[in-house]
């Protein structure tokens, strides 16, 4: 049986792993090497990686870090922050990275998706959309890590990406980011409804019972999860853990939808 | 030596990370008098079926991975695309497969399977060998996979089907005839499973 | 000065330690040390768990109205481990545990670190150091040519704690350093004190290339003095009030919590474990295993000839060994060729470079005068 995907989500800012709470107030976590080696012990589903200077700062991806992180990984690795052209992307894919994550550059210039997507394969373009809650259940995507407005809401949009070559769509609540206190279903829901494409959903995770919920709600998922595999207890103590492999087989036997 | 064969697709450096941490000597070929050395071979392959034809026809190392595989009976592995051209044709695409194995590339029928069932297959699901076989021994009852595609193999016989998945319905995930293996999930991104896959390979 | 090879009669200490003396029985000073000082002040048996419970009893006290009565580092080690377990559920101490990551973290010791807090619902802080400025020290190290390249990690270590209890006003402090384990100390020819800082810095000015802005740094006066004279922080070593013997301890913690061991102590850190089971034997020529190895012997955990055999063998294999030597050089950013040349390069010793050592040993001396430090520490 195919199985929902938990999948630690870390973001990189100037070397470094940090996390944010609504995407501000960024607090140092570690070294994000030694993070990945961590977690490919805990031998987790997937890997992505994010790097949230990139695209604000206009820089171009670290590639000696891609490198070693993709040395390290022996499952999956999405890697995304700053990419903006086919180069990149094809150089960021023959590092050793399986899937390439864009947002900012795709929504300014949808055919790059497309382009990226016949280069690599649109199994390898995973399209993220980073998304804050306007009013009564509606919501705009913002870029440039939560600064700039589209005004675009994202249902729509991804109703119109899917056809350009996308392969997997994440949609990350800004207003859920480092809270720890669950998803944003209502959002997941409006996502999974405007596509049949596979879906990650990000932001909220504070508990196993979290991403139980998600689980039950739409069977067949990606589960984003930053803080809660990064943080420990009431004092946010910085200790790397995933749930064991038994955990995980529990979790999918008492939450996902029986057929 | 395993020689990853590099011909522009496929994550071969996953491959020579998972053999290193095996202390398996392997290596990359990128042109034909790179395969002379082989004593196994692994064709890797992510995207599109026609793109890795031409690629692989581009690359010059058609005619001597004929001859290896099919001549000189050299093992050979085919992993996701790779195990996909091994095959005839497919529906993907136009160009005429290596046809190692007989059999055509299908989509999934997402509108005939019991459930909702998205496309690509993307994740880790269970797989089950259906006859004995050194490429799974230690995996013949707990074994899981990474797979990311939305074609499969469908053999002519079914003496070729070494392993199955479930994904709307059963459907071939691993193939075999005498040397040649075919895998359509990804063993270099499968923790423990595939490197333990991957070391049954590399000590047929 | 003979370079005769003489290994000890008692223990398995021998010249790789070039200042150790022997006497006409052929015991070292190591093993004369810890009958002569330690033994008799040691009891690690309902003796020691009377003579402490007044202390106990005051931290319980003196914590009352707090969420937590005392603090207790915890590396994911054996010894942090259990004198967790031990203050919790032997003593019903409420300690607050402390963590302090400096970029090296194992697996094993990260899940370890979880288990023991979930499995006695403990709260834990962290401290983690910046890894850039870590590297950057651990570099320096390297370049200079001496062997202690674990003192970035274990200053580190040591003033993260101490910085956050005088700064939370935490007057106990628990550590797992004990007797049992422990009795046998390296020698200034092995080692040096990490928490010299202006050895530290001296190298660190030498071979560094980037600012220390948020390194934790105390030194050994500043620790002694303000902090425990003035801000009264006392460090309890509470394994050596009660039996602590290794086995045991590793099964009660297993059974209990799931704890999974280690192949050797200090294996909760990869560079430490790369450090003791590779760098110092090759290019050092001693093998810190000696001193654990013969700590255990006295302590009875061990016999003579068991350690002697264990001793012969290295703990790790020659390609787990080699795969180490990739990921050390890889993640403090050399090629492995460079890390090669480094280990080739000259050895030095803390005398090559600004140090302490006269007002370390000197305050030493008087600790020792007063009861404080037992252990020989040349």
């Amino acid at each position: 049986m195919l199985r929902p995907r938990i999948i630690p989500c870390l973001l990189i800012s100037d070397k470094g792993l940090v996390k944010t709470v609504g995407f501000t107030s960024p607090k140092y976590v570690g070294d994000p090497i030694n993070a990945v080696k961590i977690f490919n012990e805990k031998e987790v589903d997937e890997l992505m990686v994010l790097d949230i200077d990139a695209t604000v700062y206009g820089h171009e991806p670290d590639y000696r870090l891609i490198e070693k992180l993709a040395a390290e990984s022996r499952m999956p690795l999405c890697y995304g922050g700053g990419i903006k052209t086919t180069e990149q992307a094809k150089t960021i894919i023959g590092l050793g990275v399986e899937k390439v994550a864009i947002s900012s550059a795709a929504i300014a210039n949808i055919g790059l998706i497309s382009r990226i997507s016949e280069q690599v394969g649109s199994q390898s373009v995973v399209m993220v959309l980073d998304v804050r809650h306007k009013r009564r259940g509606t919501y705009e995507v913002w870029t440039h890590n939560a600064k700039v407005n589209t005004g675009l809401a994202p249902a729509e949009l991804v109703s119109e990406l899917q056809h350009f070559g996308v392969g997997e769509f994440v949609v990350n609540s800004i207003d859920h980011d480092g809270l720890m206190n669950g998803y944003d279903l209502v959002l997941a829901g409006q996502i999974r409804e405007a596509t049949n494409l596979p879906m990650t959903v990000m932001g909220g995770a504070g508990s196993l019972r979290d991403i139980g919920e998600l689980i039950r709600r739409f069977g067949i998922i990606g589960a984003g999860v930053g803080s809660l595999f990064v943080f420990k207890g009431i004092y946010k103590a910085v200790l790397i853990n995933y749930p064991s492999s038994e955990e995980k087989d529990r979790l999918i036997r008492d939450y996902f939808p029986a057929s | 030596m395993i020689t990853i064969i590099d011909y522009g697709l496929g994550n071969v450096k996953a491959f020579l990370n998972v053999f290193k941490r095996l202390n398996i000597v392997a290596g990359v070929a990128r042109t034909p008098s790179e395969l002379n050395c082989s004593r196994k071979l692994i064709l890797p392959g992510v995207g599109s079926y026609d793109c890795a034809m031409e690629l692989l026809r581009r690359s010059g190392m058609r005619e001597v991975l004929d001859e290896l595989v099919l001549g000189r009976s050299i093992p050979v592995l085919g992993v996701c695309v790779g195990m996909q051209i091994l095959a005839c044709s497919s529906e993907e695409g136009q160009s005429v497969g290596l046809g190692w194995i007989d059999g055509q590339v299908r989509k999934f029928d997402i509108a005939s399977s019991r459930q909702l069932a998205p496309l690509p297959h993307m994740g880790w699901n269970d797989v089950w060998p259906v006859v004995q076989s050194p490429l799974f021994v230690g995996l013949e009852q707990d074994a899981r996979f990474y797979f990311l595609h939305s074609y499969f193999f469908q053999c002519m016989q079914s003496d070729y089907v070494l392993a199955q998945a479930d994904y709307g319905s059963a459907f071939t995930c691993a193939v075999n005839k005498a040397n040649i293996y075919g895998v359509q999930f990804h063993p270099e991104k499968s923790h423990h499973y595939g490197a333990r896959l991957l070391k049954n390979f590399a000590e047929l | 000065m003979s370079s005769k090879y003489q290994i000890c009669t008692n223990c398995i200490m021998d010249t790789s330690d070039p200042t150790i003396t022997f006497d006409s029985r052929g015991f070292c000073d190591y093993c004369r040390n810890f009958h002569s000082k330690i033994l008799p002040n040691w009891h690690p048996n309902e003796q020691g768990v009377r003579e402490i419970t007044p202390l106990i009893d005051k931290i319980k006290f003196e914590g009352k109205g707090r969420l937590h009565d005392c603090l207790i580092g915890i590396s994911g080690g054996l010894d942090s481990s259990y004198v967790s377990y031990v203050a919790k559920e032997k003593f019903g101490l409420r300690p607050l545990m402390f963590h302090c990551d400096t970029g090296w973290n194992s697996d094993l010791g990260v899940t370890n670190i979880q288990k023991i807090i979930d499995g006695m619902g403990l709260d834990l802080v962290t401290e983690v150091v910046n890894w850039e400025e870590m590297k950057d020290l651990q570099r320096a190290f390297f370049l200079s040519g001496v062997s202690f390249i674990d003192t970035p990690q274990d200053l580190a270590l040591f003033s993260a704690i101490y910085n956050f209890a005088a700064k939370n006003n935490f007057k106990y402090v628990i550590t797992g350093g004990n007797n049992s384990t422990e009795c046998v100390r390296e020698s200034l020819a092995w080692t040096y004190f990490s928490t010299d800082t202006i050895q530290v810095r001296d190298i660190h000015k030498k071979f560094g290339s980037r600012p220390l802005k948020t390194f934790p740094m105390c030194d050994i006066l500043k620790y002694k003095i303000y902090y425990r004279a003035i801000k009264g922080v006392r460090v309890i070593k509470l394994l050596d009030s009660v039996n602590f013997i290794k086995k045991e301890a590793i099964r009660e913690l297993s059974e209990k919590f799931g704890w999974q061991p280690y192949p050797q102590k200090h294996y909760e850190s990869r560079f430490t474990r790369f450090y003791e089971s590779f760098w110092t034997p090759t290019k050092f020529g001693y093998d810190k295993r000696r001193a654990y190895f013969s700590s255990e012997v006295l302590t009875g955990q061990m016999s003579r000839d068991e350690a002697l055999v264990k001793i012969s063998s290295p703990e790790l294999s020659a390609e787990t060994m080699a795969q180490e030597f990739e990921y050390v050089a890889t993640k403090l950013g050399w090629s492995v060729d460079k890390l090669k040349s480094i280990l080739r390069a000259e050895n030095k010793t803390f005398r090559n470079y600004k140090n302490n050592l006269f007002l370390i040993t000197l305050g030493a001396k008087i600790s020792n005068l007063v009861g404080l430090e037992n252990r020989v520490f040349r």
